[in-house]
């Protein structure tokens, strides 16, 4: 697995069995999701005909400033219900009155998370577009905390939309691995002219976060993406989200997974070094006979 | 955070794994315990180029991948390659879970008699590789112990009993005493599922034709699965089945895989003499010839004396194979039986002096037994206590891997 998958797989089976089955089961499941994200599943007021998706996400209120609701509409509709208690979005489906494709209902319902993040893209996206068309452009920045201490920032301009991750670790020697990794990763553009540029800085923003509150110390990386439209375009546009707004966790997923290579390089050289240990015990001097039981005497 | 992200549980079983997050009544996943990796004949075959490391499957997608090799890293419940166990966890949590392990706690399980090496290891990749906050390494008996809590009151929750775990290969009785497993009396016995669906198919392929060879396991282990229960006593259940076979023999109905043909099979007696193995193991075991119920009887006979009527008084059913309707019962009443000669061998030895005070035994089955560690681990790991009592990566940092040795015992109100 080198892409992390967008849909989360704990929601798609759970629906799944429910949705499919002719006498569903009851349920109340509460799992978590990349990025502090807590999903609710359960039968509000145990009524077991239906069931209720809900989704809290840190940054719901940044993202409530950029659209989510109206984009949410747009994809769940009839769905989309009063949110839980304590959670931000909530879908209701009632088994006894579905549509008729319920594969997509689920797929749609797995994407949850994904289709949340996905409307500051889509909107900056679109004004790239407009600022391209009118031939002005604005300085803002769209500003979501993704998680705790780490930001994701988005600004449109003329030719280009920036997308800049920054990015905490816990532990220094995940800042070495990542450099090395971020600097495959430049590296790797060499050879796909059409992938966007990438640029990596470690402990300070980048030029166009200067000046704002962005965080400065020798655990924070700021990853920069530049995405033309040729990304953007309502093609490529959905591949483009989906692979973008994985990309922290993609990238802390390589880091544990190169941790997890190198142990297992440590132990293949461990073992090697037991092997030439072993050779070196000394012989054990035992008295040597022969076969009349005579003693071998050397001299 | 405002509120605290749910904890990780996931309890590595021989056969399969069952993860999922704390405070939920049932695992979100149960898959084989198995990783499908690449095998090449090169010589350093063990060490992979490029990103070959990350190509592998886990769970029931290894056995779609006819270009890997499926591998168990899990041998009788420990870790035998921790190569692949690392690779594991790693899509656990990234694939499955979908979990940024630096955000949850963790609580992982052992079987009894591990050794504290393997403890420390499992705590290297768990703060090295994944970098989690917190680790709880839990004994898996003891959480079989917390699992039956659902079925009792508070006051009476407690860490002292007698766990019989059977799972699909073998099957343990484990006496634990305050929330620890008391080692030197544990004993294996060597029937469990598997052995019952073997015998269900030999009684099976002497009497029934209508089944294809090559489904006849598959065919046994639904009969087992679907019908079969535990009887208080062979020669009635059988006068039973004589007298009124339209209600007691079911009948089966299965598809030939290859020619799509229904076919039918009568299921007679096989419903209880599959089960029965347990307290006859002569039936299908030459070499092994001790009823469970004795087994039980020993092992407490071994333990201390202060702890023999808490055993008896607890007594925990965990794994897939007690699931048989009447198990728990039918244990009890023989091991009452037992209990009850000895004491009145007793009391006849002194002469009617010593009037010893009767044994309570008891059975406790639940509706969790099916995956009651991995519960079990769920209910602990949702208290505020698990918290303070796991390992933390800041204790790790500043002790080494050693602290991972010991876990203290948690969750009983004191």
């Amino acid at each position: 697995m080198i892409l992390l998958e967008i849909e989360n797989k704990i929601v798609e089976t759970t629906l799944k069995s429910r949705l499919n089955s002719q006498k569903p089961d009851a349920v109340d499941q509460t799992v978590a999701d990349y990025d502090g994200v807590v999903f609710h599943i359960s039968n509000p007021g145990r009524d077991k005909s239906k069931i209720m998706v809900s989704i809290s996400i840190r940054s719901y209120a940044q993202l409530q400033q950029h659209g989510v609701d109206e984009h949410l509409a747009t994809i769940y509709g009839n769905y989309l219900t009063t949110p839980e208690e304590g959670y931000d979005v909530s879908l209701l489906f009632d088994l006894e009155n579905l549509s008729s494709d319920k594969d997509i209902l689920i797929r749609n319902a797995s994407l949850l998370k994904r289709n949340c993040v996905a409307c500051v893209f889509e909107k900056y996206f679109d004004l790239q577009k407009q600022y391209e068309d009118q031939g002005v452009q604005s300085k803002d920045f769209a500003i979501i905390n993704y998680r705790e201490d780490e930001t994701l920032y988005i600004q449109a301009q003329k030719d280009r939309v920036v997308v800049i991750f920054s990015t905490l670790f816990k532990d220094e020697n995940d800042i070495i691995i990542g450099k090395v990794f971020m600097q495959e990763f430049k590296e790797g553009r060499r050879g796909r002219q059409e992938a966007p540029q990438v640029l990596f800085s470690h402990r300070d923003p980048p030029l166009e976060l200067r000046g704002t509150s962005a965080r400065i110390g020798d655990n924070v990386a700021y990853i920069s993406f530049v995405l033309f439209p040729r990304h953007t375009n309502p093609k490529n546009r959905q591949n483009t989200i989906n692979v973008i707004h994985t990309f922290r966790n993609y990238l802390h997923y390589h880091i544990k997974c190169s941790k997890a290579y190198l142990h297992s390089r440590m132990r293949a050289r461990t073992e090697d070094f037991l092997k030439v240990l072993n050779r070196a015990k000394p012989e054990k001097v035992s008295e040597k006979k022969t076969i009349s039981g005579k003693t071998f005497v050397r001299r | 955070m405002a509120t605290r992200l749910p904890a990780a549980v996931i309890d590595n079983g021989t056969g399969y794994t069952k993860l999922g997050y704390a405070g939920n009544p049932e695992p979100q996943y149960i898959f084989p315990s198995c990783i499908a990796v690449k095998e090449s004949a090169g010589v350093r075959s063990n060490i992979a180029r490029g990103i070959d490391d990350l190509d592998f499957y886990i769970g029931d997608d290894c056995f779609e991948q006819p270009a890997y090799a499926a591998k168990y890293p899990i041998r009788h419940g420990v870790v035998e390659d921790w190569n692949l166990m690392e690779r594991f966890w790693e899509q656990c949590i990234f694939k499955y879970l979908r979990a940024e392990p630096e955000d949850h706690y963790f609580l992982l399980t052992e079987p009894p008699l591990n050794t504290p090496e393997n403890r420390e290891y499992t705590a290297e990749i768990m703060f090295e590789s994944f970098n989690v906050p917190g680790l709880y390494i839990a004994v898996q008996a003891v959480l079989a112990l917390a699992a039956s809590w659902t079925s009792r009151e508070v006051s009476q929750r407690t860490l002292t009993g007698t766990v019989i775990d059977s799972g699909d290969g073998v099957t343990h009785v484990i006496p634990v005493a305050d929330g620890y497993v008391i080692g030197s009396c544990i004993k294996h016995i060597p029937i469990a599922g598997r052995d019952i669906t073997h015998f269900i198919q030999q009684i099976l392929r002497e009497r029934e034709v209508g089944i294809p060879p090559e489904q006849s396991l598959e065919t046994a282990k639904q009969i087992k699965e679907r019908y079969s229960y535990i009887c208080p006593d062979i020669a009635k259940e059988f006068a039973k089945y004589e007298k009124e076979p339209a209600k007691w023999i079911k009948k089966y109905e299965g598809i030939n895989n290859i020619s799509k043909r229904p076919f039918n099979v009568d299921v007679g007696y096989e419903r209880f003499l599959g089960p029965e193995i347990y307290f006859h193991p002569e039936f299908c075991n030459e070499d092994f010839q001790t009823p469970i119920s004795e087994v039980v009887d020993t092992v407490i006979q071994n333990c201390p004396i202060d702890v023999r009527r808490p055993l008896y008084k607890n007594i925990v059913l965990s794994g897939g194979s007690t699931m048989f309707k009447d198990f728990g019962k039918r244990l009890q009443r023989d091991v009452k039986r037992t209990v009850d000669s000895r004491l009145r061998i007793s009391e006849q030895l002194s002469g009617g002096k010593l009037k010893p005070t009767s044994i309570d035994v008891q059975v406790v089955s639940h509706s969790m037994q099916r995956y009651a560690v991995w519960f079990g681990g769920s209910l602990l790991a949702a208290t505020p206590e698990f918290y303070s009592v796991c390992h933390t990566k800041a204790d790790y940092m500043e002790n080494g891997p050693s602290i991972c040795r010991h876990n203290p015992v948690f969750g009983v109100m004191s």
